[in-house]
């Protein structure tokens, strides 16, 4: 049974995508990801000398700061800037530039669904575009539950209000290598999981559904990521080289 | 042993890709350069970038970003932030700031340490650039002459990109600087940390100088030339 979305799109389709690098003039490195209304722009400034007072000096800091699009930070915010940092942190090496902070500041340009997702890919292409040093890339994606159990991919702001549940999730990117496919090790990249925050109840089995949808959502996503580069270094020779 | 490149030589690559195998190689040693960090039995890509490869065993990524990863024998230019009894402290870019010894000049004694006021330009030598130190510099080239490093008077510094620095350091020589360098008279001098420093006698030569640099960094090798034409038509 076919489910009727308000914007045409079927169950498992994204919305598309639009993804800028250098956006900022004075920022080191800077992106704007868009999904569909729901737009982004990061900032990444770093890295600078010196940690904060509790911070392991031995490895690098990583310090997020969220700007709604309206009103002050609150505690919603708070716990944005809590899951970004712990995904971030996961993704960049911090022993390469140790006793260093890297910040990244995310500005809220317009909401329609899956902001934090759009963040998380938003904040990746930044410290991409500022060559901060990264184990690999994070591809986020948010997957929602519908009373009926249907699944839907990449929910708009009304869907996302209607739902039983909705789950956000960050694989890590899908990478080419000169390893032979068996020689993979079990729990490597290309099956892990980075981050996975879920609102909402949904049954365990949904949960694994979702988790199946949201994989390859997010192998496209890193694919898209990856020709989004190249364009970028294939129109400045002069440039990236 | 002529070691068999890797495969992804020359193609863009992203953080996460996994470039050699080095249970599969022979017995000889590899030298990685930036981006590139070895994981095991593997070497990952750690920046976004294009693999490059120079025989017979340098690996490296080549990409372009604001800041700089300070390495050793690097000539940068780099701006005095403060000043202790021992060093001077020179920002250059990089993730930490970076110490210039009050001796490291030519013929330089207690008696004649120079007087760097904060804000100085300096074009200056990168001696070493280790994990979690802070970068020394040196005013001296590695037989203890002076050369041409030292400050530098009077004139604009202008902020690029290291790709751009990169580029008017190459040979063949960058066409916008070679085409205005044919015509107007003015001195560069070029930091591989992204910055570079424009003097002449006229004001006007030197923001000409910096905007047509500056901007050549988004234009393709034929829009280059292009633009360096109609530049030049333009300052008859």
């Amino acid at each position: 049974m076919e489910v009727e979305r308000a914007d045409g799109r079927t169950p498992n389709q994204r919305r598309p995508v639009v993804c800028t690098r250098g956006v900022l003039h004075r920022a080191h490195g800077s992106a704007s990801w868009a999904q569909g209304g729901t737009k982004v722009i990061a900032a990444v400034y770093g890295p600078k000398a010196g940690t904060k007072k509790n911070e392991n000096p031995e490895k690098a800091c990583i310090e997020v700061i969220w700007k709604p699009k309206t009103g002050q930070s609150g505690k919603p915010e708070r716990e944005y800037e809590m899951v970004l940092k712990k995904t971030l942190q996961s993704i960049c090496l911090l022993n390469v530039h140790p006793n260093t902070t890297t910040s990244i500041i995310i500005q809220v340009v317009n909401d329609d669904g899956a902001l934090l997702p759009c963040a998380i890919n938003a904040a990746c292409s930044a410290l991409v575009d500022a060559g901060i040093p990264l184990k690999h890339l994070a591809a986020a994606i948010c997957c929602c539950m519908a009373e009926s159990g249907h699944i839907l991919l990449d929910p708009s702001k009304l869907e996302e209000q209607n739902m039983k549940a909705f789950i956000y999730l960050v694989f890590p990117n899908s990478i080419i290598s000169v390893l032979p496919e068996g020689s993979l090790k079990p729990g490597a990249s290309e099956l892990g999981i980075i981050t996975s925050v879920t609102h909402g109840v949904m049954a365990v089995d949904d949960y694994f559904s979702c988790l199946k949808l949201g994989r390859a959502a997010a192998a496209e996503l890193s694919d898209f990521i990856r020709n989004s580069l190249k364009l970028k270094a294939g129109n400045d020779p002069s440039k990236a080289g | 042993m002529e070691a068999s490149s890797s495969k992804f030589v020359d193609q863009l690559v992203v953080p996460g890709d996994v470039i050699l195998d080095l249970s599969n190689l022979s017995n000889q040693t590899l030298k990685l350069g930036g981006g590139l960090r070895q994981d095991g039995d593997s070497i990952c890509v750690m920046k976004a970038g294009k693999l490059r490869f120079m025989k017979p065993n340098k690996y490296w990524v080549e990409s372009s970003q604001k800041r700089y990863v300070p390495s050793a024998g690097d000539n940068v230019l780099g701006v005095v932030v403060d000043t202790k009894p021992e060093n001077f402290l020179v920002d250059i870019k990089g993730p930490a700031i970076a110490f210039l010894p009050v001796l490291s000049f030519e013929g330089g004694t207690r008696r004649n340490i120079p007087k760097f006021e904060v804000g100085t330009l300096l074009y200056v030598r990168v001696v070493s650039a280790n994990t979690g130190m802070n970068p020394e510099l040196s005013c001296m080239d590695a037989n203890g002459k002076a050369a041409e490093y030292g400050i530098l008077k009077d004139g604009y510094m202008f902020e690029s990109s290291t790709g751009l620095s990169r580029a008017l350091l190459s040979s063949p020589p960058h066409p916008v600087l070679e085409g205005l360098g044919k015509k107007l008279s003015f001195e560069i001098a070029v930091g591989i940390n992204g910055r570079f420093w424009v003097n002449a006698s006229q004001s006007s030569t030197v923001i000409l100088v910096g905007n047509a640099i500056q901007k050549s960094e988004s234009l393709s090798m034929v829009q280059q030339k292009i633009y360096l034409e109609k530049l030049l038509k333009s300052i008859q």
